[in-house]
């Protein structure tokens, strides 16, 4: 009789914690994304007087990372690039041209000496069209 | 004797084992059950959570008046080739019975049929545009906006038909020699490829409200979150008689009208 009506605690304290945890997850998961909600559209100041990774990096690669950025940003939404020294940058062609605007022909020049024709200026607007 | 009450115990434990997991299973979202915790902004944003619309006060709207649209064709370099043929436009005004026609159409008030009406696109919960498109240029973002992805385009023009609302141009001819005056901050589109309005989505990354709500002189148009019921544009639509274009289509579409 003693052992049954202690089962019977057991299972009550059981299923008391359970729902208290379940509860408490539950709290905390809103306390932790009610501000993404807010922040979803925040950009982040563009801080362009930095080059994102080192020239010879960048020369082999800054196709792949453009294509990355532009799939990441356009479609999935994730906006924010953290580069290796930690600063973070808006994934946009005008991070870049921020700065090598500097030079109009700063593109054009390697493009034309290495024969490729990326199709980025058929839309973008480059350096060459702003006054 | 003790068999018997093994057998009585592993039966009830069995027993409590189910219920709790019963119970569990009905009180645990899906939610709690993953990793929840996501830094505010250096994550990729939660689908759902957030759906843009906009909700037109029609009875404000200024006869004639274009600034809107002006403003949002400027700041998306939209071209203007002066030809209808060709025509490319995001936000345009149209007449009742082209904007609402199946909407009733018959001992009308004159004062409702004789204005124009603010049209764009609406930004479909079940967009038909996204369900067509072959390569995934047209989807459906996570805050609720139909997106384009101009670099997929292919010019098959498979959404165009199949927009219900005749959101969606064309590029017959290079958009750049029709452009006046370009923004530069913005892109504009090449030969070939199909636009429409974007929601303004260049424009929310940097916390700004949509270039025709701001260009707007009588504040006609509400923009914000259907999804939060303390949001302004709730707040009207909770208080207001509005309509929808075409709802008997079922596109659910997140732009609403007083008229």
């Amino acid at each position: 009789m003693i052992r049954k009506k202690s089962m019977i605690f057991i299972g009550l304290t059981l299923v008391l914690f359970t729902s208290l945890y379940v509860f408490m997850q539950n709290g905390m998961a809103e306390k932790t994304t009610q501000p993404l909600a807010q922040n979803l559209h925040r950009s982040v100041s563009v801080d362009s007087t930095k080059c994102i990774a080192s020239k010879e990096f960048m020369r082999a690669n800054h196709m792949r990372v453009l294509n990355e950025w532009r799939n990441s940003s356009v479609r999935e939404g994730n906006r924010i690039f953290i580069a290796p020294n930690g600063s973070k940058l808006e994934k946009s062609l005008n991070t870049c041209l921020g700065c090598h605007r500097n030079n109009k022909l700063f593109c054009f020049n390697c493009h034309m000496y290495a024969n490729v024709k990326p199709g980025c200026w058929n839309c973008h607007i480059s350096a060459m069209e702003t006054p | 004797m003790m068999n018997e009450e093994r057998r009585a115990f592993i039966k009830k434990s069995g027993l409590g084992v189910l219920a709790c997991l019963g119970v569990a299973s009905g009180l645990i979202p899906k939610f709690s059950l993953e990793k929840t915790v996501l830094p505010a902004w250096d994550e990729k944003p939660v689908p759902g959570k957030l759906r843009w619309g906009m909700l037109i006060d029609t009875r404000k709207c200024i006869e004639g008046c274009q600034q809107c649209v002006a403003q949002c064709h400027h700041v998306h370099n939209v071209p203007d080739f002066n030809n209808r043929k060709d025509e490319v436009k995001w936000i345009w005004k149209s007449s009742y019975n082209k904007v609402f026609p199946t909407a009733s159409q018959q001992f009308q008030s004159e004062k409702i049929t004789g204005r124009s009406y603010l049209a764009l696109c609406n930004h479909c919960a079940e967009s038909p545009c996204t369900r067509v498109c072959p390569t995934e240029a047209t989807f459906k973002r996570w805050d609720g906006i139909v997106a384009m992805d101009y670099h997929r385009c292919i010019g098959c023009r498979f959404c165009m038909a199949a927009c219900p609302y005749g959101s969606r141009s064309f590029n017959w001819q290079d958009p750049r020699t029709a452009i006046k005056n370009p923004s530069l901050a913005y892109p504009t589109r090449e030969q070939g490829v199909v636009e429409k309005c974007n929601f303004c989505s260049d424009r929310l990354v940097k916390e700004l409200l949509p270039a025709c709500v701001e260009a707007c002189p009588q504040k006609v148009m509400t923009f914000g979150d259907l999804n939060d019921p303390k949001s302004e544009i709730r707040g009207l639509l909770e208080n207001n008689e509005t309509m929808q274009r075409k709802p008997e289509l079922g596109t659910k579409p997140s732009v609403f009208y007083i008229i």
